[in-house]
């Protein structure tokens, strides 16, 4: 650079900096931006294409959404989906509150306590789904372990049965998550206000009620973000069922991630993938845009109560 | 932050002395209750890596061992053939470190800078950048695969780890800004005022004020990013090939419904190993991690 | 962030340096398989110090489990431009991806080394999708192999059933007994490979036409619908337990004495013998049940394919890894390990350490030649293209999992299934 240049370029350079908060932010932006917005546009392009066996941008028309929805797996998986993330996200959070709860009741060893439920979340599902299968499975886990012990009309055979197997899912997703529920639950309780919770020991309402009352209404924003990121991981599940019942019995089962993969990847039909990875979207919406127009209505609540 | 005054208080200390030692007894009951649950496929994962296969395949997979050997454990990580190689887990392990640690330390970084930008220097449309950044957090795996594919081809990555880092990177940041920006808005904005006003820049204040409050979000970000990327596994086979794999691509080679045979206690130690370097730093750190999100990285 | 970003660029350069370097054509190459463990992976490292022993650089990506995984990797590849040198790959995605143009032409080393007079017949059609050999076959599976339980047909006076009436005939005392009759642990695959050998049991043609050129009007038929009635009735002789069980288990449960039946291919050998089950102690092996009298052949077969390089390295370790995999020598070490058959039928398998199932399964094959029985798997992906395939499995595995099917609706959804799929 010339010299003569030089206070333009300082400038420049001051100018830059009254940028830096944005600038700073520029290359995730970038990247956000290709990884959310390019990579789901591509995909929404590639459900109404000609792709087959690899991505092929011609217009094919919307024949894959129709073919998908009168596929019996893909509705099962759908509905899988709704079921299982209501139910896995309200256990979690039920299971979590109470072993937060329980482990708020200045209990010894509490580092010991915490880090059992919580090192679920450490281990892979491709381990853990494997070993939940051989113990809910009759014939090696829990029902041939009561058989031994003598109880010879023990029956525990849900990941058998095609009505109970989503439930067996559920268990070990609440097994997994419910961890994750306690850790923020608890990190909730701790931020509580000690002199709300005397006061209602004060007027000698019970510990239960003082929970219910008092403590638990006073997190509830940490119930909200809880649910957000469990919603997340139910849609996302793969390996779980993968593990645990392969999708099975028969389809009863499938998520709609395993459509995706299975259709993208095994059958080699990319575009009826593409469009089933576009329905997994719209549930998503479903889930976010409430909580997104929550959240920037709380923000103006936020911003109006503090001046 | 609140959790000193929290120590005052007890809820269970209400009612008499024997009211209060029976419902003490309740908890203990079902905390241990909880803890054998959870501990339970741990425990048979563990059990079985010392049992010989036949024994296994004859008696099941819950039984207590005949004997203890500790044979398996040296072939999972030394000798057992996976991916065709003879090496047992060790290579992949190295492998997952190489790609864990970089891809941890970078998104944990960008989302600290992300985050105390988005909380502290409030400009137009920063919600939405904010949205737009966080969206990244949902996307399934499945759908970006292929995509991905393509972008690492075009810039010369595909089957490196490198690119497994950038992926991991990319993705990951997502989450930490998320975790950090809702760390960093508990921060009083009068402290960024008051240092603006003596003339501290954007860097300064991070450096000076922002860094030194950040240890617990910091702790949280490494726990999230760390495990998850560890026991990341779709990308992890895709992604890289022969050498590189990393320990997850090893693991479901042992867990493949292909037509060969299982050896579940190798698989048992195997597992262990894999299972080690997250679950160490889950116990190291989940003190920290509760302690973290007390102060509000979720709000 | 520019340190970062600078950090970044670095490593990039570093890694796109490395890749060219050499520029003396040595044979190199990078094979993709399912093949990651256990036994199967020491057949393959067999494969790469043959490889290396004739000059070669060898490496090699083992992608487990699921097959999507490894089509998902070979996918990606694609799409990022760098087609692996050698695949897995098997059935009619061999003319998938031969189509899309991006497979190598093997006919050079082919003829200079005869593969044509050598391959099973059935097979060269697989491999030579258009005339031209683009893949190698590894080795030939059976899938309708029976494996029976001595303990059990003893105790009851039992012979192996030749047809599927004295199958059903041998179920019904074997339940009475207290037995369960057929070990099975449930999965798209397995229930599927179970239908494989009662449709091609009971009627020949029609396992053609439904199975191996997807035609709708047969899998309407009444011979579809019986089969599907056979499938039902053999589901009831299962015990309850065959979700969420893997195969393995199954075929412990017939070595065992558990059970008296085992319907799984030759791989089960394999299994049986690394478990220390022997053959004709703890199990017998034959043919799955006809109805059409002779020797009855279900083929599966694994093969590797080669996809077009740009580096001369690949291309001539392409030609080394062809002629190494097509050689009686790795063709022996690598099916003794796997219990299938060499894909050569001038392998001589008194020799070698295979099994008297394996060299049965040899002599099978030659039979169903001559008689004009061999047929390809549906079930282990050797007929028709996967999206059909896939749409037959969850209809048959939905068959097995829920009673309230019956045949002719099973019948019907399968043709309905395949239609939607066209």
């Amino acid at each position: 650079m010339a010299r003569s240049s030089k206070p333009a370029a300082q400038g420049l350079f001051q100018r830059l900096s009254g940028w830096t908060p944005q600038l700073v932010l520029v290359p995730t932006l970038l990247a956000a931006f290709v990884y959310v917005v390019v990579f789901s546009l591509w995909t929404l392009w590639i459900s109404i294409s000609q792709s087959t066996l690899l991505p092929n941008m011609a217009y094919g028309g919307f024949g894959e959404y129709a073919a998908l929805w009168q596929s019996k797996r893909w509705i099962v998986a759908y509905q899988n989906l709704f079921l299982f993330g209501t139910l896995y996200v309200l256990g979690s959070l039920i299971v979590g509150t109470l072993l937060a709860i329980l482990i708020d009741q200045r209990v010894k060893f509490e580092s010991v306590w915490r880090t059992i439920f919580l090192y679920p979340l450490a281990i892979s599902f491709i381990v853990t789904g494997t070993v939940w299968r051989w113990i809910f499975h009759p014939q090696t886990g829990v029902e041939r372990a009561l058989n031994d012990l003598g109880w010879i009309s023990a029956q525990f055979d849900w990941i058998t049965d095609r009505d109970m197997a989503l439930y067996v899912v559920v268990f070990t997703g609440i097994w997994h998550a419910s961890g994750f529920a306690m850790a923020l639950v608890l990190a909730g309780l701790r931020s509580v206000d000690s002199d709300l919770i005397k006061a209602a020991q004060i007027d000698g309402a019970s510990m239960a009620r003082t929970y219910r009352r008092v403590v638990l209404p006073t997190i509830w924003p940490i119930f909200v973000a809880v649910t957000v990121v469990l919603l997340q991981f139910a849609i996302k599940t793969y390996d779980l069922v993968v593990a645990l019942t392969q999708g099975g019995p028969g389809v009863a089962t499938t998520v709609p991630a395993i459509v995706v993969y299975d259709l993208m990847f095994q059958r080699g039909q990319i575009a009826q993938g593409a469009a089933a990875a576009v329905m997994i979207l719209v549930a998503l919406a479903l889930v976010l845009v409430p909580y997104l127009i929550w959240s920037i209505w709380r923000d103006k609540q936020g911003k109006r109560t503090h001046g | 932050m609140a959790e000193v005054s929290h120590q005052a208080y007890d809820p269970l200390a209400t009612g008499s002395k024997t009211q209060q030692a029976r419902s003490r007894g309740i908890v203990y009951v079902l905390l241990t209750f909880f803890a054998l649950l959870y501990l339970s496929p741990l425990l048979i994962i563990f059990m079985n890596t010392f049992r010989p296969l036949d024994e296994i395949v004859r008696e099941g997979f819950i039984s207590v061992p005949d004997s203890l050997s500790l044979k398996y454990w040296g072939e999972a990580w030394g000798s057992f053939c996976i991916g065709g190689t003879c090496e047992g887990v060790s290579r992949y392990f190295s492998n997952t470190l190489l790609m864990t640690i970089p891809a941890t330390i970078f998104s944990t970084a960008l989302g600290l800078v992300n985050g105390y930008a988005l909380s502290k220097w409030r400009f137009k449309c920063d919600a939405w950048v904010f949205g737009l950044i966080t969206l990244g957090v949902f996307l399934p795996a499945q759908m970006t695969l292929l995509p991905w594919a393509f972008v690492l081809g075009q810039i010369g990555l595909s089957n490196t780890i490198m690119g497994l880092v950038l992926v991991h990177t990319v993705q990951g940041t997502s989450f930490t800004t998320l975790f950090c920006r809702n760390y960093f808005v508990a921060v009083p904005d009068d402290l960024i005022k008051a240092a603006r006003i003596d003339g501290a820049g954007f860097w300064r204040i991070f450096r000076r004020i922002m860094l030194p409050l950040s240890p617990p979000i910091v702790i949280v970000c490494v726990i999230w990013q760390f495990t998850g990327i560890w026991n990341e596994f779709l990308f992890g086979t895709v992604f890289t090939s022969g050498e590189n794999q990393p320990i997850t691509a090893a693991i479901v080679a042992f867990s493949g419904s292909g037509t060969g045979e299982r050896h579940y206690n190798v698989e048992a130690a195997s597992v262990i190993f894999a299972a080690l370097p997250p679950l160490f730093i889950y116990v190291l750190g989940g003190k920290y991690f509760v302690r973290g999100l007390t102060s509000g990285a979720v709000k | 962030m520019t340190k970062f970003g600078k950090l970044l660029l670095g490593t990039t350069l570093a890694a796109t340096t490395t890749y060219a370097t050499s520029v003396v054509a040595e044979p190199k190459t990078n094979m993709m398989h399912q093949w990651a463990q256990g036994s199967e992976a020491a057949a393959i490292a067999k494969l790469g110090e043959m490889f290396e022993a004739q000059g070669g650089t060898w490496n090699q990506t083992a992608i487990s489990g699921h097959t999507s995984n490894t089509l998902a990797k070979l996918r990606s590849d694609v799409v990022a431009g760098n087609a692996p040198a050698a695949v897995q790959l098997k059935g009619p995605e061999i003319a998938e991806w031969n189509a899309t143009g991006a497979t190598a032409n093997l006919d050079a080393v082919a003829a200079a080394e005869g593969w044509d007079d050598v391959v099973a017949p059935e097979l060269v059609s697989v491999m030579k999708p258009t005339g031209n050999w683009v893949a190698a076959p590894m080795n030939i599976h059976r899938v309708n192999w029976l494996y029976s339980s001595p303990k059990i047909l003893n105790e009851l006076g039992l012979e192996v059933p030749k047809t599927w009436d004295e199958f059903n005939a041998a179920c019904d005392k074997i339940i009475e007994a207290g037995y369960v009759c057929i070990a099975h642990g449930a999965a798209d695959w397995s229930d599927t490979t179970t239908f494989d050998s009662v449709v091609y049991g009971m009627d020949i043609d029609l396992y053609r036409k439904a199975f191996q050129e997807a035609d709708v009007e047969a899998m309407r038929s009444q011979g579809m619908i019986d089969a599907f009635a056979q499938l039902r009735k053999m589901v009831g002789y299962m015990d309850d337990g065959i979700n969420g069980r893997s195969w393995e288990q199954s075929m412990t449960m017939t070595m065992t004495g558990e059970a008296a039946f085992f319907l799984m291919g030759d791989w089960t050998v394999a299994s049986a013998n690394l478990a220390g089950f022997k053959e004709g102690v703890d199990y017998f092996c034959d043919q799955t049940p006809v109805n059409w009298g002779g020797d009855g052949f279900i083929l599966n077969a694994d093969s590797v394919v080669f996809f077009n390089q740009k580096d001369e390295d690949y291309v001539e370790g392409q030609k080394l890894l062809a002629s190494i995999i097509m050689s009686p020598e790795f063709q022996v070490t690598f099916n003794v390990a796997k219990g299938s058959i060499p894909s050569r039928t001038d392998v001589d398998l008194s020799e070698g350490g295979f099994t008297q199932c394996q060299q049965k399964g040899l002599e099978d094959l030659k039979a169903s030649v001559e008689q004009g029985t061999l047929v390809r798997s549906m079930a282990h992906n050797m007929t028709v293209l996967q999206k059909y395939r896939g749409a037959m499995m969850e209809v048959i595995t939905e068959f097995v999992a829920d009673d309230s099917i019956t045949p002719e609706e099973a019948a019907n959804q399968l043709a309905d299934a395949v239609e939607l799929q066209s």
